[in-house]
């Protein structure tokens, strides 16, 4: 185990970042977010970052390739490069396991997106244990546990003046072997305060199966307004459009994040559209995260950082409606 | 403050009698300092209204979900509410008829995020949410019934664009940069025009492909296009309800740029509330002769 | 298949290959085929029902039902429905468009094998169905008696011409029949919608798998034929179509319940579709 002092942490910062691009928690316009670490700015370890870390790997807006398109020439000239080495400092253990998700979307199930692939395979993780949870993380009843992050190549721990790093992965050893602001020590590891909010989502895909054509969904979208803050703040939401951007002859094809909330989402060439309506689409999102991708995948998809709670502009709470769909009887 | 249990006997009544379908009000959420709206149909549900300190959510945008509603929809409006429903009446997307409108004297909303700071100990505390700080019109502007007594006005004019003032000291490359930073931070989950009551077309030029007015890219210039374009458009028709601000994830101070275009309107047209009354003519939707034009 | 587009697939599943529109068909006032040319030989050999992204590089792309006609050929047949296939309809010959693919499963060939086929094909529903037949043709000895039964709006609406009427009519133990909704001075052939058609014909279901493919409607009203006439739910087979973006489930799009078409379908039997929730 490896021990830092607080006021050395900039310095481990500028030695992660001679070799490789580090983003860290940073405070910029009362906004936690993971920057590019260039020796400036303020490192806010308080609480976790308004937004999920997973842009570092899947970013909103990605160019994926470039071409020529005059009159009838066309050619594809350039496909976007590799990624560089990454090193994502203070992710949460809610976040490293929104990783694991982000794997099983981007590279199994028959292709690997390359985009998504080069970006993770070249990223060292660094977690930080969570002492004491917001009011709306429930990530432990999501089976995380709030100190460990099954993931990370190193773990780290907040031991108040002082960061406990424990290399976890070949990778994560070398990194740490490789900076000399570190000392070896020993450190007991916190005991992490409990979440407060709870939601128990053990078992019910199985009854969520029977529950597509339930009143339940009607009622539950009545108050929502269809935005997509839910999805975009979420850690596990991984859905994305293709565009193209034409500068004169030349343009690009790109991908960016999109919403399964938004209206025009399913709406097909030619006007049919599966999801017409609030109802269809705020199923969608729930049943996603708690039927479809647990079938798919065999994990709920849902870690329990609770940013859709906080932030969802009419208190549309995972975690009250895990509750309510354990409650409700199937026959209505 | 107005008694609970009169909202909740009020939505019983209507529901029972069948004089309406629908009733909007607020109920309690996931925490003391959360009242998020809720859409009632059935009497028995109407104990789950609430009237408190954090009823902060405008509930007339709901109304374009049920346009085709064959029947009558209960809504209760504070100031901001009311201005709403009058602003989609004036768009013609609601029929005044179809409304039963329930005012509730607003004595203005507490902001949730320092209650969570401060804890509920200290409720009385907590101050005023900043939109409800800026209301000029606490007291609902339209109502077939009241509850409670009228509370004392609100903001006084001559402080309706003091937040505007620090943004008119800057010049014109402080204002750019300042609000590029502000939008660099949009991610573009469209919150602030999901919400607002004056965005209403049956197809926000937004979510149109064809032609694709705005790129999906979330970069510096789609995102100042979104921007521009949206206050442009709710130009002369806000509310000052001040929704997008607060539904804003990224706290984006968009009622700076509303407010300043309303400033901007009040100078060059007269003196003009946006959903005060409902016969008065947006100043951007009606041509007088003696409009200024040394602009143009 | 030459090396570096094998590469290119493999490690940009995402990026198209482009060729060349050798050819254009016009079938009809709103449906052409187009021929794709890759001098290298073609990127890749579609199964029959598979799937894949046609693209203007400028315009956009978009999932249709492919099939691949000799080494260095793909085609596409599209009916003008959206900003892409409207700028498709306006290229000529010579253009360069991308292709990436092949997506999706396929017709389940193996489970048809031995049988008798009945093909429905309504509009341009044929395209996606023709690709079977084709196969059905090249390797007529491993099926059984070969019904194609096709209905149009208006005889100026029937695609595949040569083929509907020539062609197919030459493959032994082969029956075509074709309808249409509404008749004109010119049409001599049979007049009616497909449901009441294919109820006509009484094909027999014994022994035998219906591929069907249309729109929505068309398929709505004739599945209860085929019931009808015996057809079990493992015998009928029909193809989804939805919003795609990256073809290869990633982009969240197309789903219906755990499902999604890009992979998983977009071929389905009744008995599958009937499990799965109706949001398509």
């Amino acid at each position: 185990m490896k021990i830092i002092k607080r006021d050395k942490l900039k310095d481990l910062l500028n030695s992660f970042a001679k070799n490789a691009q580090t983003l860290a928690p940073v405070k910029e316009n009362d906004t936690i977010k993971f920057l590019p670490w260039k020796g400036q700015g303020e490192i806010d370890l308080s609480q976790n970052a308004l937004l999920p870390p997973k842009d570092l790997l899947f970013p909103q807006t990605e160019v994926m390739y470039r071409y020529t398109d005059g009159g009838v020439q066309g050619e594809i000239t350039d496909v976007a490069a590799a990624a560089e080495r990454q090193v994502i400092f203070g992710i949460r253990p809610c976040d490293v396991r929104s990783l694991t998700m982000m794997d099983d979307v981007f590279m199994t199930k028959g292709y690997e997106d390359d985009y998504y692939k080069s970006k993770r395979e070249n990223t060292i993780l660094i977690s930080l244990g969570c002492n004491e949870p917001q009011p709306t993380c429930f990530c432990t009843s999501m089976g995380i546990d709030m100190m460990e992050a099954d993931g990370a190549d190193i773990v780290m721990y907040d031991l108040g003046e002082k960061l406990a790093l424990e290399p976890k992965t070949d990778a994560g050893e070398q990194l740490l072997n490789d900076v000399d602001v570190l000392e070896d020590g020993a450190a007991e590891k916190p005991v992490a305060k409990e979440c407060q909010l709870k939601a128990d989502a053990e078992g019910l895909a199985e009854k969520l199966a029977q529950m597509f054509h339930h009143s339940y969904w009607e009622d539950l979208s009545r108050t929502c307004i269809g935005c997509g803050t839910c999805t975009y703040l979420c850690p596990t939401c991984h859905c994305f459009d293709i565009r193209r951007k034409n500068i004169g002859e030349e343009g690009f094809q790109f991908r960016c994040w999109d919403s399964c909330m938004f209206s025009e989402y399913t709406r097909m060439a030619g006007g049919h559209n599966p999801r017409p309506s609030k109802k269809e689409r705020v199923r969608n999102r729930f049943l996603h995260k708690l039927q479809y991708f647990p079938e798919r995948y065999g994990k709920v998809a849902c870690v329990g950082c609770g940013r859709c709670v906080g932030k969802c502009p009419v208190n549309i709470d995972i975690t009250r409606i895990i509750g309510e769909l354990r409650e409700v009887s199937v026959d209505e | 403050m107005i008694n609970v249990q009169q909202l909740r006997d009020r939505a019983k009544e209507l529901l029972e009698s069948g004089e309406v379908k629908y009733v909007f009000g607020w109920r309690k959420g996931t925490f003391w300092y959360q009242s998020p709206p809720v859409i009632i149909s059935k009497a028995e549900d109407a104990d789950k209204l609430i009237w408190d300190e954090f009823c902060l959510n405008n509930l007339s945008k709901y109304l374009l979900d049920y346009k085709n509603l064959d029947g009558k929809i209960a809504i209760f409006v504070k100031g901001c509410d009311s201005r709403g429903v009058n602003r989609l009446i004036q768009d013609q997307q609601v029929k005044r008829e179809s409304v039963v409108l329930i005012g509730l004297p607003c004595p203005g909303m507490k902001d949730p995020q320092l209650a969570r700071e401060m804890g509920e100990s200290k409720l009385n505390e907590v101050p005023k949410i900043e939109k409800c700080a800026q209301c000029l019109t606490p007291n609902p502007v339209e109502y077939d019934e009241l509850m409670g007594d009228e509370v004392a006005a609100g903001l006084a004019v001559e402080e309706r664009f003091v937040r505007v003032q620090d943004l008119e000291s800057k010049s014109a490359d402080e204002k750019y940069e300042f609000w590029q930073q502000q939008y660099d931070k949009c991610i573009r989950c469209f919150a602030c025009r999901n919400v607002c009551p004056a965005c209403n077309c049956r197809e926000c030029c937004f979510d149109q492909s064809e032609p694709e007015w705005l790129g999906k890219r979330v970069v510096t210039a789609e995102n100042q296009f979104f921007a521009l374009t949206r206050a442009m458009h709710v130009a002369g028709r806000c509310i000052e309800c001040g929704e997008c601000e607060r539904v804003c994830p990224m706290d984006i101070p968009i009622m700076s740029l509303n407010k300043k275009i309303i400033k901007d309107i009040n100078g060059l047209f007269g003196e003009y509330d946006a959903g005060v009354n409902v016969e008065d003519k947006p100043p951007l939707g009606r041509f007088d002769e003696n409009d200024p034009e040394e602009f143009m | 298949m030459s090396n570096s587009v094998a590469k290119q697939l493999e490690e940009h599943p995402l990026v198209p290959m482009v060729g060349e529109v050798s050819k254009i068909v016009d079938e009809t006032p709103d449906v052409k085929t187009f021929h794709i040319y890759y001098e290298q030989g073609k990127p890749f050999t579609p199964m029959p029902g598979q799937v894949a992204m046609l693209s203007l590089l400028s315009v956009g792309e978009a999932m249709f039902s492919v099939r691949g006609v000799d080494e260095n050929h793909l085609e596409f047949s599209l009916k003008k429905t959206g900003i892409l296939t409207d700028a498709l309809h306006e290229i000529e010959e010579g253009q360069k468009v991308g292709v990436r693919g092949p997506y999706g499963n396929g017709f389940p060939i193996d489970f048809c094998k031995g049988k008798d086929m009945l093909f429905i094909g309504m509009g341009i529903g044929l395209a996606p169905v023709r690709t079977m037949i084709y196969h059905c043709i090249n390797n007529r000895e491993d099926y059984g008696k070969m019904q194609i039964i096709y209905g149009a709006r208006s005889p100026q609406d029937l695609v595949f011409k040569e083929d509907l009427f020539e062609n197919w009519h030459k493959v032994p133990n082969c029956g075509v029949d074709v309808t249409v909704d509404r008749g004109d001075d010119d049409w001599d052939g049979n007049v009616g919608f497909v449901p009441p058609f294919v109820e006509g014909l009484a094909p027999n279901p014994e022994n035998t798998v219906a591929i069907i493919c249309g729109p929505p409607i068309g398929i709505k009203f004739t599945l209860p034929v085929l019931e009808k006439l015996g057809f079990t739910n493992d015998q009928i087979i029909t193809t989804l179509e939805m919003r795609m973006k990256c073809g290869i489930g990633k982009c969240g799009r197309c789903n219906i319940g755990s499902c999604y078409v890009c992979l998983d379908g977009p071929v389905f039997s009744l008995e599958q579709l009937k499990v799965m929730p109706d949001e398509y």
